[in-house]
């Protein structure tokens, strides 16, 4: 049986968080999650590194942890951050008033804001519409969710860290009050095993609730459903908030060289509500023209929806009116020892609600060693020596790139496959500058079973084709390699085009409809993937 | 400009026919082409029904016509003039020295990138699978450097194939192309064009392939129409080769376009590139001219018929929005979905059609547009290709036979 100090349940930015935390205070760990790294909320989200201007007004301590987690993430996440800034942005739309409210409490809980004219910000900005009327300059920041969880990860594994993925918790074991371990199925062999462990603490985000019900306690976490649209161009490098009371779709994230907008905000019964809707996308782009006016010709990408988890002491609060702020509940105080839940809060704050975790954590087990999370960087910088001989493999413009994605650990074992087989400098995804060597070393990875594994671990198929030419690639690849988990080509090719295609039914219109018919007359019209087999021999 | 007999709008695989149909009628044609479109880089086949609507396998697609729904295309063609067409365009293929093989009696199987199987009904005799069926063995061939093709990937699941079930070997072949550069399978075709690169080919593979032999090699076996590269590689290593289809480019749609181009042209029929056609003048249900936009002004083509194959969505004959359709050069109506969820299927890949694919203009036994009730909306213009509605070629495996068959048909009905 596998034994740990403590379990964390939930792989998204706040259980890899405290992952890393309890790991480098010398505390023996393992995390499960029921799906890959970072599928649910900590991908499913806008990715803005929160300036805290967004909350000022309605809960200033939420704008506090906010502007300090954002200066600690920008020095320890380098790699994961675009210092891009932001704007608030007021349209005609937009009640006057608020702007006045809006400076007061900005300037109350330490959050920069600086007035530029408006002609200043459409010279910085141009397709910002020539309607609006007021602009600021404040802090904000595009963080990448993917990337944020999985150099956490990496961190964590160098002090002994364990991770489990496709791994779902069945049961909460005690004993006389007290926590003994937990049950857990793996999703993909179906195998029940018991994890022994003296501490079970539930980062399960929207599914905390469900969590806390295995013990017998009620959390009352509620789900919280938001639509978001990826465009497949960087409208605007800055990001762009609507000066006006937090509502739907009034923030625009330029991440890479695509941008996002979101989001839509509907209380939900079950946190794998992930589905958008068509009429959700038509509705956020309806708001956005507000910012954008140009909106509806801009080419999107794909939609995609997450759920936060809103939390509430008061079972009736409900979407924007819970919230966002986080809390630790000890459930000692619900008769159970050694089960804590930790919800609500952002994806912003995640460090700080990693350190108060593992604070109560070492409380309990006497450990004082104190807490380095905000100082240590996820990743090491690759050396200049690196870079430069990376620089001999990797396409010119994808260096730096890479080397971020990457880590320098994950940059050296790429330019080794890279030495040893030139032909593996060839990009495999075009659209995101993947090359083949990123995406065979992902794929041997022990925590990919899927060719989604590898997506979220890269960002092959991510950009403006989703898939159409990489796909093929992808699953040539992890054949030639012959990786246990590639063995059904087909179910590879399935798998892979129905998780791009769940993004791409909302907004199949425009060029996406094109692009659509395109992959499709590749994969069932050539390749005939869903068909295969003759009835010749019969 | 008023010698024209016949404009035809789209320069792909229905637009091409159809200029060849009514060429060899002694009309006067011109094409507006705004560029390669699908058919240069899809794998040139001609797809004429593979599976009926229910999913269901079609041995023999003349018989399997009859299983087709009411709207489909195939039942405004008619089965007489679908197989017209196929006469048409094998005669076409033998006189342009590129003969295709195949029957509307028999579906041929064959062998794809994935290692999968697709059926179709007429091929290049560069994809003639008959040889590769009857051996015990045979080879996998692959390139390295090339990264759309997967000897493995090809090996694997085909031996799985009825009928396919035979040992495979896989040879790699070297090009030496410049490193540093990314490799399609049109690279490789274009070193295969080279005597140089045919020489070291077969350089690199005598010692190797067992004479009497059988290869499955990607479609690279020259850029042109000709069978003269296959022939010198099969002679000089007493090894038969046969091409799968694969992603795009796939070099046998660009073979098919080229071939498709010199017979037109030989035929008189002018060929008009980069014409993006705006709009159609249209007086009391008759088409006087269509009016292109080029990059110094508009121009107006004026004729006695139009043929319209400008594609479908992705070709931009048609144009989606959300919750419906425009067809941008007569606005003609198109019937489709208002709610967007009922455009598609929840599965990318399942058991029925996709509903988007079905969506296109309406059209009357000779291919003329009409209305809801029926009624002809344009007496002298008629629809070829992907912008007809009523059926799902990649569902189906049926591409390039609406687009062959409707080609065909509406140049007859001019």
């Amino acid at each position: 049986m596998q034994k740990a100090t403590v379990v964390v349940i939930g792989g998204g930015a706040t259980g890899v968080g405290i992952l890393r935390d309890l790991c480098m205070r010398g505390i023996d760990a393992v995390l499960v999650e029921q799906q890959d790294l970072a599928y649910g909320t900590s991908s499913r989200y806008h990715g803005l590194l929160h300036s805290g201007g967004r909350y000022a007004v309605k809960d200033a301590e939420a704008g506090k942890e906010c502007i300090e987690e954002n200066t600690i993430l920008r020095k320890i996440g380098r790699h994961c951050v675009e210092q891009t800034e932001g704007f608030f942005v007021r349209t005609p739309l937009d009640p006057e008033d608020f702007e006045g409210k809006w400076l007061e409490a900005c300037k109350n809980v330490g959050i920069p804001t600086i007035p530029i004219s408006v002609e200043e910000a459409r010279r910085l900005e141009p397709n910002l519409s020539p309607k609006i009327q007021a602009v600021y300059r404040v802090p904000d920041a595009a963080i990448d969710g993917f990337r944020m969880v999985w150099q956490n990860v990496a961190s964590a594994r160098k002090y002994g860290g364990r991770v489990m993925t496709y791994t779902t918790v069945v049961g909460i074991e005690q004993t006389n009050g007290e926590v003994t371990g937990i049950t857990v199925r793996n999703t993909l062999s179906g195998v029940v095993t018991k994890i022994a462990c003296e501490f079970v603490v539930s980062a399960a985000g929207s599914w905390a609730g469900e969590i806390a019900h295995l013990a017998g306690i009620d959390v009352n976490v509620q789900p919280d459903r938001g639509t978001l649209v990826a465009f497949n161009h960087r409208i605007t490098s800055r990001i762009v908030n609507r000066l006006r009371p937090a509502s739907d779709g009034d923030i625009f994230v330029p991440h890479g060289s695509i941008t996002i907008l979101g989001t839509t905000s509907a209380s939900v019964k079950n946190p794998d509500d992930n589905v958008p809707t068509a009429k959700e996308v038509v509705e956020l782009l309806k708001i956005g023209e507000a910012l954008f006016e140009d909106i509806h010709s801009y080419r999107m990408l794909r939609a995609f929806a997450g759920t936060r988890p809103l939390y509430s002491a008061d079972p009736n609060a409900k979407g924007r009116g819970a919230s966002r702020g986080f809390v630790t509940l000890d459930h000692a105080h619900d008769g159970l020892k050694g089960f804590i839940s930790v919800v609500g809060g952002k994806f912003t704050t995640y460090r700080l609600m990693a350190e108060k975790v593992t604070d109560l954590v070492c409380q309990y087990l006497n450990n004082k060693t104190a807490c380095r999370t905000a100082e240590e960087p996820l990743v090491e910088d690759a050396s200049p020596a690196l870079i430069s001989k990376a620089k001999q493999y990797f396409p010119a413009y994808g260096t730096e790139l890479a080397a971020s994605r990457l880590g320098s650990e994950g940059l050296e074992k790429v330019v080794k496959r890279m030495q040893d087989n030139p032909e593996k400098c060839q990009l495999l995804c075009e659209c995101e500058n993947v090359t083949m060597a990123e995406v065979e070393e992902a794929a041997a990875d022990e925590t990919s079973h899927m060719l989604s594994d590898v997506r979220r671990k890269t960002r092959m198929g991510m950009g403006t084709c989703q898939g159409a030419f990489c796909t093929f690639r992808s699953v040539g690849a992890v054949d030639a390699a012959g990786l246990a988990w590639g063995k059904d080509t087909q179910g590879l090719f399935k798998e892979f085009l129905q998780a791009r295609w769940k993004g791409i039914r909302p907004i199949l219109w425009g060029n996406v409809m094109r692009e659509t018919q395109l992959t499709r007359g590749i994969y069932e019209g050539t390749l005939n993937i869903n068909g295969a087999i003759s009835d010749e021999g019969k | 400009m008023k010698e024209n007999d016949v404009i035809v709008i789209g320069g792909g695989f229905s637009g091409l026919m159809a200029a060849a149909v009514a060429a060899k009628r002694g009309k006067k044609v011109t094409v507006l082409s705004l560029g390669a479109g699908t058919l240069s880089i899809a794998s040139g086949n001609v797809d004429v029904l593979g599976y009926d609507k229910n999913g269901k396998p079609v041995a023999n697609p003349k018989a399997g016509l009859s299983s087709v729904a009411a709207d489909h295309p195939y039942n405004k063609i008619g089965q007489k003039s679908l197989e017209e067409a196929v006469q048409f365009f094998l005669e076409l293929t033998k006189e342009e020295g590129y003969a295709y093989k195949g029957s509307l009696d028999q579906q041929q199987w064959i062998p794809t990138a994935a290692g999968t199987l697709k059926p179709t009904c007429l091929v290049p005799m560069t994809m003639d699978t008959s040889a590769l069926k009857n051996a015990s063995k045979a080879y996998i061939i692959g390139f390295e450097s090339l990264k759309d093709f997967y000897p493995h990937l090809v090996a694997k699941n085909l031996r799985n194939m009825p009928g396919y079930d035979q040992e495979y070997e896989m040879l790699m072949v070297d090009p030496k192309l410049p490193a540093g550069r990314d490799v399609t399978n049109l690279d490789i075709a274009r070193w295969l064009d080279s005597a140089e690169g045919r020489k070291a080919f077969v350089a690199q593979l005598r010692a190797t392939i067992k004479p009497g032999s059988v290869a499955v090699i990607a479609p690279v076996l020259g850029t042109a129409p000709s069978h003269a590269v296959r022939d010198e590689l099969e002679q000089a290593l007493n090894c038969k080769f046969v091409e799968s289809v694969v992603v795009p480019p796939g070099i046998t749609g660009h073979r098919l376009r080229i071939m498709m181009l010199n017979h037109v042209k030989k035929l008189g029929v002018k060929v008009v590139e980069h014409a993006v056609v705006t709009r159609g003048i249209v007086e009391n249900g008759q088409c006087t001219a269509v009016v292109t936009e080029a990059i110094d002004r508009e121009r107006t083509y004026q004729a006695k018929s139009f043929i319209l194959a400008s594609g479908g969505f992705y070709g931009g004959g048609l144009v989606a929005e959300p919750g419906q359709a425009i067809e941008p050069v007569f606005n003609l109506p198109i019937a489709a979905p208002t709610t967007q969820e009922d455009w598609s299927n929840f599965q990318m890949f399942s058991n029925e059609a996709q509903p988007f694919e079905k969506i296109g203009i309406a059209v009357d036994e000779t291919m003329r547009p009409v209305d809801a009730d029926g009624k002809v909306l344009l007496n002298n213009v008629f629809i070829a290709g992907r912008n007809l509605c009523g059926y799902d070629f990649c569902f189906e495996k049926s591409g390039n036979g609406v687009a062959m068959a409707s080609g065909y048909k509406a140049a007859m009905s001019v």
